[in-house]
């Protein structure tokens, strides 16, 4: 077991590695120069030289390369062209607006997923239990920004409930509890289907097992045998689902903060690629790629604790 | 189950299911329905669409000109919903297309080839996961590559992993096994038996899966597109319009909210219809 975590700690550690190589050469090597793609069409070959020397792009591929891994091992993830700062800060900077929705999402979204899929699972084949298949899978599979844009012509523009958009907002402090209730229920939307589904997949085989059903005819009250045994053994399957639901969250930040105009670390990414500012599209794309490797990790870490056989680490 | 009077009574179970049944034909019914609207307008629709050039007013209201008015750019809204969804359809198609044969390939051999193979590409592949997918595509149009190409190419190489670990899987199941085993006994070459035949017998749950990922892929395109980091504002494409059409949210919500619901529609009925599919498989 202890030998098994170890392996699967250190492909972890080798995904790192990978995915830091990758972003590299996605934006080193392929077709096409930093400098030239930062200064556009119209620039004179001394402009592109100057940059060139400025970024340290005459030096070799590989030298380039360790000084910016080096600099990562340090927390140093390179500086901005567009305004100079660390692209550390600006990240820190924006960390708090994204990891909150996400967390008010994750809180939101685990209870109604272990609810919705127990209550299909308990009664599979009912029309509930279609409906609620139906109604989540489908609000999964819609485009993320599609269902916000419907959500906010209802809840911001017909009925003025809530507000459409946190744009002017700078920072964690101007948000409102209004402003963020689209944007974690789009998240959680975007996210449920999967998890109910999982979880119902597992009560339904939890409760045809064999000790379930002696239990129930030993006369243990349902309740005792819905909460005690059915739920974990239905649940427990479904932590590698909620990592990749985690992760997908992360994922889904970056649309729904550019639909609200959430100041996040997704709506800052967007903004990188726009300004086609490398150093910080490098640190943002490794910081998103570290957190499915982490989350990833440490799904995989407790089910293979809590259910040993099912896992092959 | 028949357990001593604590399941509930079998009448009433049926009762259930049968009502269950009623339910999933309505769903059936409702996903051919939302499906048709949209698809339609991608297939058939620039045949009849009026021009979408640019320039007239911006944001006329329904009138005899333009039947839905015009958008922003002074382009005509119907227009543009009958010629916007011909690139959601074919990217797809093709991005799916070139990742299953890509992979199926790849899935094959590797089932085929033994441990250390597949090992290897396994490890490989999961190292791929990593990467978020919508990271791949922003990646791409921070270094200035975002032409049609590269959104097909990078779109089909995200779904890489998950088709390679499913034909490997499928290619595994006991079922194929036991025939192809004659069939190398009596001598058939390697590749005949591994990759010809096993890859017949994969193709059917291949290709379930293949409809699994088309709401997947339609997400990831249109995102792309609402982003600005997929096709060029130039073309026209319903998530293309929504996003060059976000600041009329409020003085026209129609600009914006048309080509979103055909999105939604089409996503929605595939992902319905696929379900219902899937079901009638299991």
């Amino acid at each position: 077991m202890i030998t098994r975590a170890g392996v699967r700690t250190g492909f972890a550690v080798l995904q790192l590695v990978a995915v830091a190589v990758g972003v590299f050469v996605l934006t080193t090597f392929l077709p096409g120069d930093t400098a030239d793609v930062v200064l556009g069409p119209l620039a004179t070959v001394e402009q592109i030289d100057t940059l060139r020397i400025q970024l340290g792009l005459d030096r070799p591929v590989g030298e380039r390369f360790l000084d910016w891994a080096g600099g990562l091992l340090h927390g140093d993830f390179g500086t901005s062209l567009a305004t100079g700062q660390p692209v550390v800060d600006d990240l820190a900077a924006r960390l708090g607006v994204t990891v909150v929705p996400a967390v008010l999402a994750v809180v939101v979204l685990v209870p109604l997923a272990v609810a919705l899929g127990s209550y299909g699972g308990r009664h599979p084949g009912s029309p509930a239990d279609r409906i609620i298949t139906a109604t989540t899978t489908v609000a999964q599979a819609v485009p993320d920004f599609a269902l916000g844009l419907l959500l906010v012509a209802l809840f911001a523009l017909h009925l003025g409930w809530l507000p459409a958009t946190a744009a002017g907002t700078v920072g964690l402090a101007g948000l409102t509890a209004a402003m963020l209730v689209l944007p974690v229920a789009i998240l959680v939307s975007n996210q449920l289907g999967r998890l109910a589904r999982q979880v119902r997949i597992g009560v339904v085989e939890a409760d045809a097992a064999e000790h379930v059903v002696h239990l129930r005819r030993l006369g243990l009250d349902e309740r005792t045998v819905l909460l005690r045994h059915v739920l974990p053994g239905g649940v427990v399957p479904s932590v590698q689902q909620f990592a990749r639901t985690v992760d997908g969250l992360l994922g889904g930040v970056i649309v729904v903060e550019a639909l609200f105009a959430l100041p996040g670390v997704g709506s800052g990414f967007v903004q990188a690629v726009q300004n086609r500012d490398l150093p910080v599209v490098q640190g943002y794309a490794l910081l998103f790629a570290l957190t499915t490797v982490v989350v990833n990790l440490a799904a995989d870490l407790v089910s293979a604790r809590l259910v040993p056989q099912a896992v092959r680490l | 189950m028949t357990v001593l009077g604590i399941e509930t009574p079998p009448v009433v179970r049926r009762r259930a299911r049968r009502r269950g049944r009623v339910t999933r034909r309505v769903l059936r019914v409702l996903g051919i329905v939302l499906l048709a609207v949209p698809l339609l307008a991608a297939v058939a629709g620039p045949l009849f669409a009026p021009s979408t050039a640019a320039g007239d007013v911006p944001l006329q209201d329904p009138g005899p000109g333009h039947l839905l008015g015009t958008d922003v750019l002074g382009r005509d809204l119907l227009g543009l919903l009958l010629q916007g969804g011909t690139t959601v359809v074919t990217l797809t198609v093709a991005s799916l297309l070139l990742a299953y044969l890509v992979a199926t390939p790849i899935g094959l051999v590797v089932a085929a080839r033994g441990r250390i193979v597949e090992t290897v590409t396994i490890g490989l592949l999961d190292v791929l996961l990593a990467l978020p997918s919508l990271l791949v595509l922003m990646v791409l149009a921070a270094t200035g590559r975002r032409s049609v190409v590269w959104l097909v190419l990078a779109v089909a190489f995200v779904q890489l992993p998950y088709v390679v670990r499913l034909v490997r899987g499928a290619a595994a199941a006991p079922a194929c096994l036991a025939a192809l085993e004659t069939m190398t006994m009596t001598g058939e070459p390697w590749w005949r038996v591994r990759i010809v035949e096993t890859g017949r017998r994969v193709l059917p749950p291949t290709i379930v899966d293949a409809t699994t990922r088309v709401t997947g892929v339609v997400g990831l395109l249109s995102s792309a597109n609402f982003l600005g980091v997929g096709l060029d504002p130039l073309v026209v494409d319903w998530a293309v319009v929504v996003d060059q059409n976000m600041t009329a949210l409020f003085l026209r919500p129609s600009v914006v909210l048309l080509p979103a619901a055909l999105l939604v529609a089409l996503c929605a009925g595939t992902n319905l219809l696929v379900d219902d599919l899937l079901e009638r498989r299991s």
